[in-house]
Formats: C-alpha cells, sequence, structure tokens
C-alpha cells in the first residue's frame, strides 16, 4: 500500500455565512501528482490555502509528512512549496532576486539560495534572465518564475494551483515537463487546473470537488469508466456530468 | 517568537523596491527639497521686522516735565519705527491705563508697564518706588521681556540714586551750600528738559533675522518622513493582494516576523530620508540643531517610528492599494499644516496650537522649535518624546491586532 504523504480530515472552512468547504477529507500519496479538480467557487483554492498552512481551517486538521498543521506548523511549512494561483512575485525586481528571497524565506543561506535559484531558473528555461525585471517579462515567463520561485528549499510536497492558466502553449508545456521530471525525482505535488486534458496528462489521481465537497476520487481512467468506456469518454465528460452544466460566477 | 534575521531580510527587499522605484525617490528625497528651498525665501523675514517685540508703556503720574516717569519714557520711546533694524524691539507710549488693561485680560495684547502716580516722589524721596509689570500669564516669553526691561529701568534709576545719595552724604560733611547747588542744578537740568536719565543703545554684531531653515526643514522633514510611511501602506496593501505575503507567510516566516519587517523596511526608508535632510540642511543651509543636537536626533528617530507605525496601522484598515493611497496622501496633507509642518507654530494662534497636539506632527515641531529657535535643552523636550512614543504604541497596537497578510 503506498505511503500517504498528505493527510486531510474532514476540512471545514465558512466565510461569513457562506461554507466554502464543508467536510473535505482525502489523502495524497508519496511521489503522486494528485488533481484536484472543480468548477469556479468549488473550494479548490481554500483548501490548497488550508493544506499550506496560511489559512486556518475551523474544523479537521491536516499531516503532512507525519505532522500534524495544528501541532507542527513551522515543521510542515519546511516540507512544502507553494506554486499559488496569483503570480505572487515582486514584479519590480529581478527574477534571481525573487528566487533568492523567497529562498532565503524559506530558510536556506545566501549561498544556497543562490545555487538552488539558477538550478531552477535553467529547470524553467530562464537561466538566461536571471537579472530581467519581472514586469519586463511574458505572462508565460512570469508563470515559469512563479514556479521555480514554489521549488526553492526543495519542498517535499508542491501546491501548484492552476499554474498554466493564460500562457502560451510553449511555456504550458514547459510546465508540463518541469512537473513530470519533479514526480520523476519523487516530489508529492497536488495540482488544480480548470484544462482537463492537463489533469489527464499530468495527474495519477484526480479529486472533483463541487459546492465545498469532494464529490468524487479515482485514477482518471477510473472516473472516465463511470460514465462510458474509458477510451471514448473524456475527463471533461466525467467533469460535466458531476457538477452539472449551469454556469458558476 | 520574531526571527530577526528574517526581519532584517525583509526590510532589504523593501529598500530594495524603493530604490528601484525613481518616482518614489524623487518624490520623497528631491521634491522636498525644493519646498524647503521655496519656503525658506518665503519665510525670510520671519523673526525680524515682522516679528519686533513691542513694549507698551503708560505712566499714571501727573503730566508735568519734571515726572520722573515721563523723562524715562521720553528717554527709551521710539521715535521712528521705520528706522529700527531687525531684531531691535519698539518702545510704544500710551496714556489709558485702563484701555491697556482690558487688552490684557481680552488677550488683545501680552502686557504692558506702568509707572505709579507717585514714581517721581518715591525715587527723589529716596523711598523708591514700584514698577508695575502687566502680563497675560499665557504670554511667558512677553512677561520676561517686561521684566527685563523693568529690572533695567530700575537699576538704572538704583545706579543714579547711589550717586544722589553719596552726593548728599558728601555735602552734609562739606558744606549744605554744596547741597543746595547740586539739587538746584538738577532741577535745572529738568527745567531745561533734558533727560535726567539717559538711554543709549549699543549694537553688538550684526542682528540678524531668525534662520528660516531652522524651523521650514524640520517641518518638511516631519512631513515627508510621516507621508512616505504613509505611503508604504499602498505597498504592504498591494503585497496582500498579490499574495507574496501569504507565500512568505507558507515558507516558515511567522506572522510577527513578517510585520516586523515591514516595520523596519519602512522605518529605515525613513531614516534614510531623516540623515539626507539633516546632512543637507547642515551643509547646505547652516541649520543650528540648538544645545542638544543629540535630543534633535531622538526627535527625529521617534517621529521615524511614529510614521512607520502608522503606515503599517493604515496597511491593515483598508482593503484596497487605491484606499491607501488616497487615505494615505489626505492623512499627510491634513496633518502637515495642522500639525506646523508648513508654518511655524509659534506663529499660529493658541487654538490651531492647541488642535496641533492631536497630531504627531504638532508634538515633533514643537520639540524642534523648542530645540533649535528657542535654546531648549534635552529634558526640556521630554514631553514631545514621550507623545511620540505614546503615538507609536496606539498606531502599533492596531497594526499588530488588526494585520492580516490575505486580502479580503
Amino acid at each position: 500500500m503506498p505511503e500517504e504523504y498528505l493527510v486531510a480530515q474532514d476540512l471545514h472552512k465558512s466565510f461569513n455565512e457562506h461554507k466554502a468547504v464543508n467536510g473535505v477529507s482525502f489523502a495524497i500519496h508519496k511521489g503522486e501528482i494528485f488533481g484536484l479538480l472543480g468548477p469556479n467557487g468549488a473550494g479548490k483554492t481554500t483548501t490548497i490555502r488550508m493544506l499550506s498552512t496560511v489559512l486556518e481551517p475551523d474544523q479537521g486538521d491536516v499531516t503532512i509528512g507525519g505532522h500534524s498543521m495544528k501541532r507542527e506548523a513551522d515543521a510542515v511549512r519546511n516540507l512544502i512549496g507553494v506554486c499559488p494561483q496569483e503570480l505572487a512575485l515582486y514584479v519590480e525586481l529581478g527574477a534571481l532576486d525573487n528566487l533568492v528571497f523567497f529562498g532565503r524565506m524559506a530558510g536556506l543561506s545566501s549561498q544556497e539560495a543562490k545555487e538552488q535559484a539558477k538550478t531552477h531558473l535553467a529547470l524553467v528555461g530562464l537561466e538566461e534572465r536571471g537579472k530581467g525585471r519581472i514586469d519586463k517579462f511574458s505572462g508565460g515567463m512570469k508563470r515559469r518564475v512563479n514556479l521555480a520561485v514554489a521549488l526553492m528549499g526543495h519542498p517535499e510536497l508542491l501546491f501548484l494551483d492552476e499554474p498554466t492558466v493564460g500562457i502560451d502553449p510553449q511555456s504550458r508545456n514547459n510546465i508540463y515537463e518541469t512537473i513530470e521530471g519533479l514526480r520523476d525525482k519523487g516530489m508529492t505535488i497536488l495540482y488544480t487546473t480548470h484544462y482537463m486534458e492537463e489533469a489527464d496528462r499530468l495527474c495519477d489521481r484526480i479529486a472533483i470537488m463541487d459546492g465545498g465537497q469532494i464529490i468524487a476520487l479515482d485514477t482518471p481512467h477510473e472516473l472516465k469508466a463511470q460514465i462510458g468506456p474509458p477510451e471514448q469518454v473524456t475527463l471533461e465528460d466525467v467533469f460535466l456530468k458531476l457538477t452539472g452544466r449551469s454556469l458558476r460566477d | 517568537m520574531i526571527q530577526p534575521r528574517l526581519v532584517w531580510l525583509i526590510a532589504l527587499k523593501d529598500l530594495k523596491l524603493f530604490i528601484r522605484d525613481r518616482l518614489a525617490l524623487f518624490f520623497f528625497i528631491l521634491f522636498p527639497f525644493m519646498f524647503v528651498v521655496m519656503f525658506n525665501f518665503i519665510y525670510a523675514g520671519v523673526g525680524s521686522e515682522d516679528d519686533r517685540l513691542v513694549f507698551h508703556l503708560v505712566t499714571l503720574e501727573e503730566e508735568t516735565e519734571t515726572a520722573l516717569s515721563y523723562q524715562i519714557i521720553a528717554a527709551i520711546e521710539t521715535p521712528d519705527e521705520s528706522a529700527l533694524q531687525p531684531g531691535e524691539s519698539q518702545v510704544v507710549r500710551e496714556d489709558d491705563y485702563d484701555e491697556l488693561r482690558r487688552q490684557v485680560e481680552d488677550k488683545e495684547l501680552g502686557g504692558f508697564l506702568a509707572f505709579p502716580v507717585d514714581f517721581s516722589e518715591g525715587i527723589y524721596m529716596g523711598r523708591g518706588a514700584e514698577i508695575e509689570v502687566v502680563a497675560d500669564a499665557e504670554a511667558v516669553s512677553y512677561r520676561a521681556a517686561l521684566y527685563g526691561l523693568a529690572d533695567g529701568i530700575s537699576s538704572w534709576i538704583g545706579a543714579n540714586n547711589v550717586v544722589e545719595k553719596a552726593i548728599s552724604e558728601l555735602a552734609k560733611e562739606q558744606a549744605p551750600a554744596i547741597l543746595e547747588s547740586i539739587i538746584e542744578a538738577l532741577g535745572g537740568q529738568l527745567i531745561a528738559g533734558e533727560p535726567l536719565i539717559e538711554y543709549t543703545s549699543e549694537k553688538v554684531g550684526e542682528v540678524e533675522a531668525e534662520q528660516p531653515s531652522n524651523f521650514v526643514i524640520p517641518g518638511y522633514l516631519v512631513m515627508f518622513v510621516f507621508f512616505a510611511a504613509a505611503l508604504s501602506s499602498e505597498a504592504i496593501v498591494r503585497e496582500r493582494q498579490n499574495h507574496t505575503l501569504e507565500r512568505i507567510l507558507a515558507s516558515s516566516v511567522r506572522r510577527f516576523t513578517i510585520i516586523g519587517g515591514i516595520f523596519t523596511g519602512t522605518a529605515t526608508k525613513g531614516l534614510v530620508q531623516m540623515i539626507i535632510f539633516w546632512a543637507v540642511g547642515i551643509l547646505a543651509f547652516n541649520i543650528d540643531l540648538g544645545i542638544a543636537p543629540a535630543a534633535v536626533i531622538i526627535l527625529s528617530f521617534l517621529m521615524v517610528i511614529v510614521s512607520a507605525s502608522f503606515g503599517v496601522m493604515l496597511a491593515t484598515l483598508v482593503k484596497t492599494d487605491r484606499g491607501a493611497g488616497s487615505i494615505a496622501t489626505l492623512a499627510a496633507l491634513i496633518m502637515a499644516p495642522l500639525g506646523g509642518c508648513w508654518w511655524p507654530l509659534f506663529i499660529t494662534p493658541q487654538w490651531m496650537q492647541f488642535l496641533s497636539k492631536v497630531t504627531p506632527h504638532g508634538w515633533a515641531n514643537e520639540g524642534f522649535n523648542k530645540l533649535m529657535l528657542f535654546g531648549a535643552d534635552f529634558a526640556d523636550v521630554a514631553p514631545e518624546m514621550l507623545a511620540l512614543v505614546i503615538f507609536t504604541i496606539i498606531f502599533g497596537s492596531i497594526a499588530v491586532w488588526r494585520f492580516r497578510t490575505a486580502a479580503g
């Protein structure tokens, strides 16, 4: 049986009267890419924010690498890397400056941070652009820097919240290859996206959320098999069948 | 609880962002000196003619040419105001004691000197006389000046009396006729209209007008240090909106460390401004830090700390960066004139001086004025320093209580 690296138990989170996450439980195996899919407002980002310790759950707990988030938040933070949906970067600074700064925040020495920054910039194909200011970069380059920052400190678990939104196919492909390379090195990844073919290509298992709850969890093949022959059904068909065709805001 | 190394790294990052922002550098480092030069020019006359000390003197003696008080007033009153040099005081002879008293009671006049009805008699008879100093209790400086004038007059008369008495004693021993002739001679002088008391004014060196940069530079230091810190709230809110603060929080950095880093960064920018202001002030404007330069530096430092606390607090109270920018600008532009940054507080009415105390600017400027204009020492500005510490505690407490890393 695969080792459970992240275990979320009965997570709840409300904002005023709105229940954003309502009793979410799941486990992510070590070394897998776990997809978290759902329409807008399903609770994916709130779940990731709780898993990455920046938002405290109203109820429930998360264990990462054997450490309880409630009791050992610092130990949990040492194990994780976060690539948020937004470009959480200092756009007035250079790419290298951003990576070094967040590396130092992750506890690296100056030398370690510089070395890792160069390695990760090379990984996302930006080794020649390290000194360039982020606000001069294209959307795809910014996304790749956003991902590279999440890798600083060599986290064991990586949260990727829609890392390929609004970028060109070349940059998207670079990100796919980077993520697959990280999985091959044994990194555990939680991945959210609205692109179904992306989830189908990358994810070992997928959880579909709606209304703050997980409504399905299995491998892409098994999810497709639930509604028809997997060869003839797409993940998007599964998604629409489970979450409905009504528009979400 | 706080991670000092990370605090400093966050502060350094903020400084780096500040240095990269050329517009901010211009606005908060160079731009203030345009104001300083302009207002230095505008206030060039303050402390000279416009700020002339005017003494009002009145006598209750009957108007006779021999009345000593008339002689004194005639000797020292200013014959032609237009001939006065900058810094010279003016002496005005008044006639209506009751009217002067009413003006003092109504705070229209700081005070006046009055010679009593028996002044000449008291002096001539050797039993002495009193000069009445009538002054507004709140006009401390003016009252002190009146006392100084009264002391000057009385010691002058005292010296003459001693001479007169010495002559009298000598005359008693040697010949009563000599006494008679001296008294006659003195009487003759008075009758001839020549003043018994001569008043001479010796001008020692050049009387200079108050150097405006001594209050213009501290005023604009206070204004722009506060303005820059308040506007840094905009950047803090932007960090919250683009999730960089959350990203820092997710990388083993504690909440208090983030607050400490932001505060240190904002305060460090203020310290850089402060150093540049004083360096330029001393080197280019020849400002005088007074007898307690250390107090000037500490007061500046406290103003920097207050401003940084305000900036962080403001960031915690608003939701958008645009809101932060608007409120910061509004707060800076209201508090600056109210707190005496655009004009010296001591030329403003009493109620305005009182109102200035609701702002940290008012306390800081009052402290700077005391130290750099009125010769105060360290202990004299302790209340101003304490007030700034209290403002820091209030702003800082709200900032810590309300601080959040996420938008919304």
